[in-house]
Order: C-alpha cells, then sequence, then structure tokens
C-alpha cells in the first residue's frame, strides 16, 4: 500500500503547529502587553492540562476522593476557567507589584523563572511525576490514501477496526475537476482579496487581514469541493500516492485554535478593552494619560494568557494522549521561537510562527533521516537563522 | 588642558576640495548627500555640509532631523546613502565605537550617565587605548598599568573640576542632578582626546547659571583646539556664540553660514515661522 | 556517618556551584548577559576533561577517546599524573570557551530577551546532541570511567596512627581557627543588623556541629567532627582519605576563579564590563568595541563553568547528560541573585544557601513514597525565596560589591577608585 510521505508530515506539521500556537496566542499577548518574556507560561500550560484532569480524571490524582469524572469538554471548559483565575492570582500577588516598581526586562524574566519553578513543583508536589491520561473516548484514525493516476485522483480511506484494517471508501477526481477545483479556488481567494481590501492609510485596521482572508477562502474552496464532489475512483494504477492519516483530535485541535486566534483578534481590534491593551503595549503612560486603566487591561492580559496556556495544555494532553509535570516545559522553546519568529505584537503573527516552527519541525524530521529527537533543535536552528538576518523576528518588534 | 593647534577663524563657507591634509582651514567633517529612511518616513533627504574647527551650531524645528543626522555620522544608524568624512578618512557606515577611535565622539541628547558606577568611574571609562582596558592587560598589571591608570585619573580629576563636578567624583552617578549629568555628560566624552564633539542639545532644559557655564567652558575649549557641532533649538543662543551656524529642515540642510548671514535668510525665517515646530 | 562527611559532601557541592556561579556572575552579573545556556559549558567541561584523562576505549564506552593524558605523564610520578589532569581540565576549559564563541557569535547581537531564550534553546539541544549521539560520548549511558587524579595517593597517612591523628588534627583545628578569625573580622564589621544574624547563626550551627552529635554519640563522634580532616577508618593507621582531597581541591579551584575573576573586574577591563551591563550605547560611543568585551566575557565565564564541570565529575564519578539540566542553569541564577548579583561572595552564599537548602532537608524524616513531595517542596520554597528576594531586595542579600583597583597610593584626596 501507500506510505506516508512529505504531505503527511506536512499536515502532522500544521497540527503541532496548532498546538503549538495555542501556547504563542497567551505568550505574545504577555510579551507585547505587559512586556513579560514569561518563562512560567510553559509551565502554566501544564497547570492547565491537570486542572482539566481534577475534572475529567480525579481518580488519578492521589489526594482527591473519586468523584466521578466530567466529561472531557465540559472539564476542559471548567480547567480553563480555573486557569484564568490563577493567571488573575499571579497578577495581583507578583507582576502587578514589580511594575508597579518599575521593574526591568530581566528582573521579569527571573521572576517568571521562580514562577516557572514553584508551577511545575506545584504539580509535581500534588500529582507526583507519573504519567496521567485523560479519560476519554478512544479515537480512530483515518488513513486518506491519494493515488495520482493516468485519469486523475483517486481517494481510498481506510480505518483500523478491531485490529482488521477496513475499507471505508474510495472516490476520486478526474484531472479536469482538479483543475477546475483549483482555479476555482485561486478565484475565490483573489475575489475575497480584491473585494476586501479598502484603500489603506494609517488608521486602516483590519479585523482580518485580506491577504490572510484571501488564503483562507482559498483553501475553504479546496476543501468543500473535496468534500462534496465526489465522483467515482480514477483506478488505482497510480504513479504516485501519499497517505495522510487524520482524526478527530487533529481537526479539533486545528479549530479550536483558530478559533482561539479569531476570538482574540476580535478582542483586541473591536472592543473597547481591546483598544486599551493595543495602546497599553505601544505606550504604557501614554495609554495611562488618555484615561486607560493599565491596572484593568494588564489583570485582563493575565487572565487570558492563562486561560489560552490551559487551553494548550489541555489540547496537548490530549493530543499526546499522557500529562507529565514537564510537558508544558518542553514546549516552552518552540513557543518562544514561534512568538519570536512572528514579531510579538500580533495573533496572527504569533500562529503563523506557530505553523512555521510546527512544519519546520515535522517536515524537518521526515527529511533527514534519524532525526527525530531533534525536532526542538531544528526549530531553533531556523529561529537562530531567522534572527541572524533579521535580529527582530521576520516581521519586526512593531 | 591638552596642547592643541590655534582654531583659525573661517570665513570661507563653501568646502574646498584642497588635498591638503591637516591644514587648518580644512573642515574636520564633510557630509555629502545623507540620507535616511525609517519605513516610509524620510529623515535624512541628501545633507550636504562641512564643519570647519571651532564651535559650529546645527539649528532646525523639531523633526528637522538633527539628532538622526548624529545617529548617522557616529556609527548609531546606518545611512541609507551619502558620504561622511573625518579629515580624509571614510567612516561611512563604520560603527560607533570606530568612528570614536577616529576622533568624533557624541553626546546624547537625554545624558545617559551610568548610574550605578561612581562619577569617577564614569570619566575614568572614557580614555583611549588604556593600558588594562584588555583582557591580557589587566590580569598582568604591572608598572605601566600603574603609571597610566594613575596619568588617567589625573586627567579626569582635571576635567572634573574644569567642570566644576570634582567634589561628586564618590556619588553614584545616578545620584546626580539633571544639570549635573549634562556636565558629567560632556566630560566624559572630553576624555576620550577627541578631534570633535557632537553635542546634542546639552543646553536644553538647564539653567540660565549653568548655560553660561556651559557655555563658557565650551568656548574655553575651542580657544584649546577642540571642535564642537552643537544642536540647540534656542536660535538666539547659536546667533551670540557661534562662529558658524548650519540650518536643517525636513531632512535637508537649508542654509549655512555665519550668524548674521543666517539670520536675514528669508527661508530660515519661514522654517521657524511656518513650519513644523508651532 | 558523622556530620564531618556531611558536611564535607556539602561543601564540596558549594565550592563547585559556587565556582559554576562565579562564572555566571562574570556573565550576568557584571556584564549584564543573561546566559540561560550556562549549564552547557558545564556539560563540556566535565565531558572533554573526562574524555581527554581517562583510558582508551574502556568497557562499555564506544564514544570518542579516552586520551588517557595523566597515564602519558603518569612517567613522571604522581605529580605527573596530576599534571595530565590539569591539562585535561585546562582542555575542557578551552573546549567550553571556545563552544561559547561559536554561540555567542550569532546571540550576542540580539535583544537582551532574545539571548536568553536562544542561549536556551542551544544549551538544550547541546544536551540533546550529547544523549543522542552514542558515538560522540557515548549518549545516554554516560561515562563511569571517570579519572580521579591521584586517587592511588589516597588515604594519605603518615604512617603512625598517632602521628596522622595530630598532625591532621592541628591542620583541622588550625582551619576552624581560620574561620573563627573571618567570622570575627566579618562581626565587627557589620552593622547591629549583621551583629544579630551572626549572633544567632554561629551558635546554632556550632551546637549542630559539635554539642548534638557529643549528645548522641559521645566524645567519638565530637572528635571526628572536630577533627574534620582526619579519617581514623581510612586505611590500617587511619590518614586523610579522598572525599577530603576533593573538598580541598575544590576550594582551591574555587579559590583561583574567585582571584581570576576579582582581577578581571577591578581593573579598567572590568569599569568597560560595566559601562556594557549598565548602557551599552555608552561604552560603544566612547569607542569601546563592546561586542569583543562581551564574547571574552561569554568565554571566561564559560571557561569557569568547564572548570566546575571537571571537579564536578570527580565528585560524582559517573557523568550523564541528564545531570546536566537546564534546570542546572537556573539553580545558579537564583544562587546569584539572592546571593547579591554583581557580587563574587554573594555567589558563594547565594550557593551556600540554595544547597545547603536543598541537600540540609534530607535531615527531615519523611517516608520515602513522599520523596517527590519533599523535593517538590524544596523547589517551590526556592521559587518563592527567588522572588521575595527580587521584591524586597533586588540586590541580595549582599549587595553589589565594591570596585577597588589596588595601586600603589598616592593622595587620599577625593576621587578614590571605591564607592
Amino acid at each position: 500500500m501507500v506510505s506516508a510521505g512529505l504531505l503527511d508530515a506536512t499536515v502532522q506539521g500544521l497540527i503541532t503547529g496548532a498546538v503549538i500556537a495555542g501556547g504563542a496566542l497567551g505568550l505574545s499577548l504577555i510579551y507585547d502587553i505587559a512586556e513579560v518574556p514569561n518563562f512560567a507560561h510553559g509551565d502554566m500550560i501544564t497547570v492547565g492540562a491537570y486542572l482539566a484532569l481534577v475534572f475529567n480524571n480525579p481518580a488519578a490524582i492521589p489526594f482527591l476522593p473519586a468523584f466521578g469524572s466530567v466529561p472531557f469538554a465540559l472539564a476542559a471548559v471548567l480547567g480553563v476557567a480555573l486557569a484564568g483565575g490563577l493567571g488573575a492570582a499571579y497578577e495581583l500577588a507578583i507582576f502587578r507589584k514589580f511594575r508597579h516598581r518599575d521593574a526591568d526586562l530581566i528582573t521579569m524574566v527571573i521572576v517568571s523563572l521562580g514562577l516557572a519553578l514553584v508551577l511545575r513543583n506545584a504539580v509535581l508536589f500534588l500529582v507526583g511525576s507519573k504519567n496521567i491520561q485523560y479519560r476519554t473516548q478512544s479515537v480512530v484514525t483515518t488513513d486518506f490514501d491519494f493515488l495520482l493516476t493516468r485519469g486523475g485522483v483517486t481517494v481510498v480511506t481506510t480505518q483500523r477496526r478491531a485490529g482488521e484494517l477496513v475499507t471505508t471508501g474510495e472516490w476520486g477526481y478526474p484531472w479536469w475537476l482538479v483543475v477546475a477545483g483549483l482555479l476555482a479556488a485561486v478565484g475565490v481567494g483573489y475575489a475575497i482579496f480584491a473585494l476586501y481590501r479598502e484603500e489603506e492609510d494609517f488608521t486602516t485596521v483590519y479585523l482580518v487581514p485580506p491577504r490572510i482572508l484571501g488564503a483562507a477562502g482559498s483553501v475553504a474552496t479546496v476543501l468543500l469541493v473535496g468534500a462534496f464532489v465526489r465522483l467515482g475512483p480514477q483506478g488505482t494504477d497510480y504513479v504516485l500516492g501519499t497517505r495522510i492519516g487524520l482524526n478527530v483530535k487533529h481537526i479539533t485541535i486545528l479549530a479550536v485554535v483558530v478559533a482561539a486566534m479569531f476570538v482574540l483578534n476580535v478582542l483586541l481590534k473591536t472592543t473597547d478593552l481591546g483598544r486599551a491593551m493595543r495602546a497599553t503595549a505601544d505606550n504604557t503612560d501614554l495609554a495611562e494619560v488618555r484615561g486607560v486603566d493599565a491596572d484593568r487591561v494588564q489583570l485582563v492580559v493575565w487572565v487570558v494568557a492563562a486561560m489560552l496556556a490551559a487551553l494548550a495544555g489541555i489540547l496537548t494532553g490530549w493530543f499526546a494522549t499522557n500529562l507529565t509535570p514537564n510537558m508544558g516545559f518542553a514546549l516552552l522553546l518552540p513557543i518562544f521561537a514561534a512568538v519570536i519568529l512572528g514579531g510579538i505584537s500580533s495573533p496572527y503573527g504569533a500562529v503563523a510562527g506557530a505553523m512555521i516552527i510546527g512544519l519546520s519541525m515535522d517536515v524537518g524530521v521526515y527529511l533527514i533521516p534519524g532525526s527525530s529527537t531533534y525536532r526542538v533543535a531544528i526549530a531553533f536552528v531556523i529561529l537562530i537563522g531567522v534572527l541572524l538576518v533579521r535580529p527582530d523576528g521576520i516581521w519586526g518588534d512593531v | 588642558m591638552s596642547e592643541r593647534d590655534t582654531p583659525t577663524s573661517t570665513t570661507d563657507a563653501t568646502p574646498t576640495d584642497s588635498p591638503e591634509i591637516g591644514d587648518d582651514r580644512d573642515p574636520i567633517l564633510r557630509v555629502e548627500g545623507l540620507a535616511k529612511r525609517f519605513g516610509g518616513i524620510t529623515a535624512l533627504d541628501g545633507v550636504d555640509l562641512a564643519v570647519d574647527p571651532g564651535l559650529t551650531g546645527l539649528i532646525g524645528p523639531n523633526g528637522a532631523g538633527k539628532t538622526t543626522l548624529f545617529n548617522c555620522l557616529t556609527g548609531f544608524h546606518e545611512p541609507d546613502a551619502g558620504r561622511v568624512r573625518l579629515y580624509d578618512a571614510d567612516v561611512t557606515g563604520d560603527e560607533p565605537p570606530a568612528v570614536a577611535q577616529q576622533g568624533m565622539v557624541r553626546t546624547f541628547q537625554i545624558p545617559r550617565e551610568l548610574a550605578e558606577m561612581t562619577v569617577f568611574e564614569n570619566l575614568l571609562l572614557a580614555p583611549m587605548h588604556q593600558h588594562a582596558e584588555r583582557l591580557r592587560g589587566a590580569w598582568t598589571r604591572g608598572d605601566r598599568f600603574v603609571e597610566a591608570e594613575l596619568a588617567i585619573r589625573d586627567r579626569a580629576r582635571e576635567i572634573a573640576a574644569f567642570f566644576e563636578i570634582d567634589h561628586l567624583l564618590d556619588e553614584p552617578a545616578g545620584s546626580l542632578s539633571g544639570g549635573q549629568r549634562k556636565l558629567l555628560e560632556i566630560a566624559r566624552v572630553l576624555l576620550t582626546d577627541p578631534d570633535i564633539v557632537l553635542l546634542d542639545e546639552p543646553l536644553a532644559g538647564v539653567n540660565p547659571t549653568l548655560e553660561r557655564k556651559i557655555l563658557g567652558r565650551i568656548e574655553e575649549l575651542v580657544r584649546d583646539g577642540y571642535s564642537f557641532l552643537l544642536i540647540e533649538h534656542d536660535i538666539d543662543l547659536i546667533m551670540d556664540n557661534c562662529e558658524r551656524v548650519i540650518v536643517m529642515h525636513r531632512g535637508e540642510v537649508l542654509t549655512t553660514g555665519s550668524p548674521a548671514d543666517v539670520q536675514s535668510d528669508q527661508r530660515v525665517i519661514e522654517a521657524y515661522l511656518g513650519g513644523d515646530d508651532v | 556517618m558523622a556530620v564531618a562527611d556531611f558536611v564535607i559532601t556539602l561543601l564540596t557541592f558549594v565550592a563547585i556551584y559556587s565556582l559554576f556561579g562565579l562564572g555566571l556572575n562574570l556573565k550576568f552579573g557584571f556584564t549584564g548577559l543573561i546566559d540561560f545556556g550556562h549549564v552547557a559549558y558545564f556539560m563540556i567541561g566535565a565531558y572533554v576533561t573526562v574524555v581527554l584523562t581517562m583510558p582508551a576505549g574502556p568497557a562499555g564506552y564506544g564514544g570518542i577517546g579516552g586520551f588517557a593524558l595523566p597515564a602519558l605523564f603518569g612517567a613522571l610520578g604522581p605529580l605527573g599524573s596530576f599534571l595530565g589532569w590539569v591539562l585535561g581540565v585546562a582542555g575542557g576549559m578551552a573546549a567550553a570557551a571556545l563552544v561559547s564563541l561559536a554561540v555567542g557569535i550569532p546571540t550576542l547581537r540580539l535583544r537582551e530577551d532574545y539571548l536568553a531564550i536562544t542561549a536556551l534553546g542551544i544549551a538544550t539541544i547541546l544536551t540533546t546532541v550529547v544523549n543522542d549521539e552514542e558515538w560522540l560520548f557515548n549518549g545516554p549511558f554516560g561515562i563511569n570511567t571517570v579519572h580521579a587524579p591521584l586517587r592511588d595517593v589516597f588515604p594519605v597517612g603518615l604512617g603512625d596512627f598517632t602521628l596522622n591523628m595530630a598532625v591532621f588534627g592541628v591542620l583541622s583545628l588550625a582551619a576552624f581557627g581560620l574561620l573563627g578569625y573571618w567570622i570575627a573580622r566579618v562581626f565587627r564589621r557589620r552593622g547591629r543588623r549583621g551583629r544579630a544574624v551572626l549572633g544567632v547563626l554561629v551558635p546554632l550551627v556550632a551546637v549542630w556541629y559539635f554539642v548534638l552529635p557529643t549528645l548522641s554519640g559521645g566524645t567519638v563522634e565530637l572528635t571526628r567532627n572536630a577533627l574534620w580532616l582526619f579519617d581514623p577508618t581510612a586505611g590500617p593507621e587511619g590518614g586523610m582519605d579522598y572525599d577530603r582531597f576533593v573538598l580541598l581541591l575544590s576550594l582551591a579551584a574555587l579559590a583561583g576563579g574567585y582571584w581570576l575573576v576579582e582581577r578581571t573586574i577591578n581593573s579598567p577591563y572590568g569599569r568597560v564590563l560595566r559601562a556594557i551591563r549598565e548602557d551599552e550605547d555608552v561604552p560603544r560611543a566612547l569607542g569601546k568595541e563592546t561586542f569583543r568585551y562581551k564574547i571574552q566575557a561569554l568565554m571566561l565565564g564559560s571557561a569557569l563553568a568547564g572548570a566546575a564541570g571537571a571537579l564536578w565529575a570527580i565528585n560524582i564519578g559517573f557523568i550523564a547528560p541528564d545531570q546536566f539540566a537546564a534546570t542546572i542553569t537556573f539553580y545558579a541564577f537564583t544562587a546569584v541573585i539572592v546571593g547579591g548579583t554583581a557580587n563574587n561572595r554573594g555567589v558563594i552564599l547565594g550557593t551556600a544557601f540554595f544547597w545547603g537548602v536543598r541537600n540540609g532537608t534530607r535531615f527531615i524524616d519523611v517516608p520515602s513514597q513522599y520523596s517527590i513531595q519533599l523535593a517538590a517542596a524544596r523547589l517551590m520554597l526556592i521559587g518563592v525565596v527567588l522572588m521575595l528576594v527580587l521584591y524586597y531586595r533586588p540586590e541580595g542579600l549582599l549587595g553589589e560589591q565594591e570596585y577597588e583597583i589596588p595601586l600603589p597610593s598616592r593622595d587620599g584626596s577625593g576621587g578614590t577608585d571605591d564607592v
């Protein structure tokens, strides 16, 4: 049969990127507005994952009575909410005090390091170091085999059920449809871009930049056409074949992260609070003169960032199928790499940086045999390479 | 103060292309077509100027590009186009240390004292090519080091006394008042033994007594052979004290000449009255 | 185990990590470089020294080397063998310095926060490389054939039990005398608060070290603690054992490192480093090529970390990649900040505090199933202390040190160099 190839590595890279993006959204928010390179963010990811565990699988935590189990989705919501409370707590107890002292960047780094020590070891103290899992339904992975034949593209889907490989679907797209679909995608993308773009000046603030909206439109067109216009198989005698394994986890993670990015973006760009946040990021003193309550803005920032961290932690724990006290810290480096790459001042930048990092990790591991333990190293080589050319990140520190 | 050539008064406004090096009438600093853009904003738009020995004033409304010019001259910004020549040496695009080593140093608009070091240490930092400034010298030390260090200390005390901050030598520089910081800033660059000092608004926010003091010291230093390019907002101050004046406006040199010439120049008046200063 | 043995183990730890911390202080405290990858140079120093000094191709080792430097010079007797080890350490330090040079050239141009993150990333990568490439240094299995310098010479004895006890006993008591003299001097110089702290701490430690063991173990314990250099069970006639030698070696290395850093800092060179820390544009505007200074400070600090790594290897007798996790760097930062950033004595004090808390709590009796909890609680405590110190005493326990360039005095009036 067909084996997984570059395309699969790309898809996996996007998923990895989405997991990193979950963390990068919160980190970039703190980095940009609170101006703290928060080394505790990784451990907040861990804490968030364990907070959801408290509701989902309390039996796994030694000191808790086994009071039953809440469905995973609800547990995730509760965990995220609790994490928001914790974020408020450490902003009020720690970071606000240092901010009022005008602590410099280095001090903030070290303070966040101290908080990181406390958070990680609190998890270790309360739960111990064993591997724990969420109680969720097991997820079946569907393998999509894409076969390029003389007649067009054939898709065969298979699943493993009770140890047996079962073919669950077989369809195809003749070449004319492939070409037509791609043309339609380009057309739709460009049309959105052209229609949406306005005359630009200094005050132009797009909720979604037209280029990104256009690209999203193109991708959506391809997916819609692919999903709904399924014709007969175009033969199995393939010239080129590749396999992509997908399951509901992958789709959920991508969807949740894209949704989080969008919500954060709406918050930042359409609400008064968001405007206050962006003003604070530009110049805290000036924002205060203009009547922005900086403490309130910062509180919101830390709460939202903690919630995003928890979200990332829950997704990571679910995706990797187990939770360890080290899981967040292990993610911290790729997340920092993503945030710096994307420029620290926009949610889109953070997600774009995360996607670049995720792709370079998985595609790099695929292209360089025997490099699987160097996933993070590959991300860092990319980061350092970029910083060598542009010391302030791809888009600079705007 | 160290022995120096006496500067000759220069009336010749146009830069000469005389190949003779070291001729007093030669400009110290010559700038041709210097340009700098930040994103879409043109900060310097082809600046041509020449600075002769002595005290030269640089005036212009806010946003005229004066500080950007200083940054480009001393290597803190890389210019997009143009040349900067210090005597016969091309220092265009050199890093700040290289520019300073060739004899052109600058002060900062907001004095940047090293707050946690003492005033004395701030001064001792400045002299060039110190014996134990290199790692090996610091480790080995030796008689030459002692001699050199003592000489540097003497000179630092001398300059501190000249600027009347010698009673503050052992204070942390962070405890100085605003005016004392300005004095320290000028004293410090002088210890590098420069050919030309670019002073970025040393008189801004300074009380009249201190202003007279600083101007008096600068005049004395000019007599000793130092040269200065002085940014100042107060047009009258420049007119009263400088031998020559350069006027900048919107990233360009509007005019150059003696205070009297400049004062009567219609464009200068327009720039100040109708410019972005309001 | 006598209290003396515990103290010797603890002091050896403190000496080694203080040397490591001095290297960090040079980078972070005096020059302002946030090197979150400091532990990488500790690791490189340890590995390169071990590989240079161990015999070629020992059993169970599949990496490069060893190069058996001590054996090479062994023909010159035990001192030759020791010289071989010293050369190995020099090699380890040089390797650490060179790697930091390679790391520093691209990263030192970056913003300070980006430097911190990339340094952490590179250190993590280096540990991964050592862990995954078995052909290099045996990968995750580590190296257990660490050459212990002068191991054969110990236990050192002078022949007769009584003579041994007398000689090493006198040396031990002399050390206590020196310590007492130093404490008295510090006591006299301190203000009232410092005197109160010392007045409480010193008797407490003395009671713990001398009185409690005597109550539980009688005069035998008292003798063992008082004559700490002498181990009656080392060899047939008693003597000084190898652990004590490693302690002395570590203390000597610490003293050497301290002297070197002090000499570097208290000089015109050091003035430039501190100027870079405060505002790099100022020395640049004054014609100092600050990049070179930063690279040199990085290399020198890394070389000191490398020397600490070499000592660590002989102290533990076995090295493996998992000993060099990024947390070690963070512990060193904590020690430097708690003791006093830019204060070399503070580094030693902070390291003693840190490892005292970490290792001293082992006297608390907890059931073994709670050992993880105890370890976690210690680190939480350290994290809390770090934040409290940063808030209430950001300059650390001792504050920034005073600087003085010693010169033959000429005049005492105005403008001496000390703060």
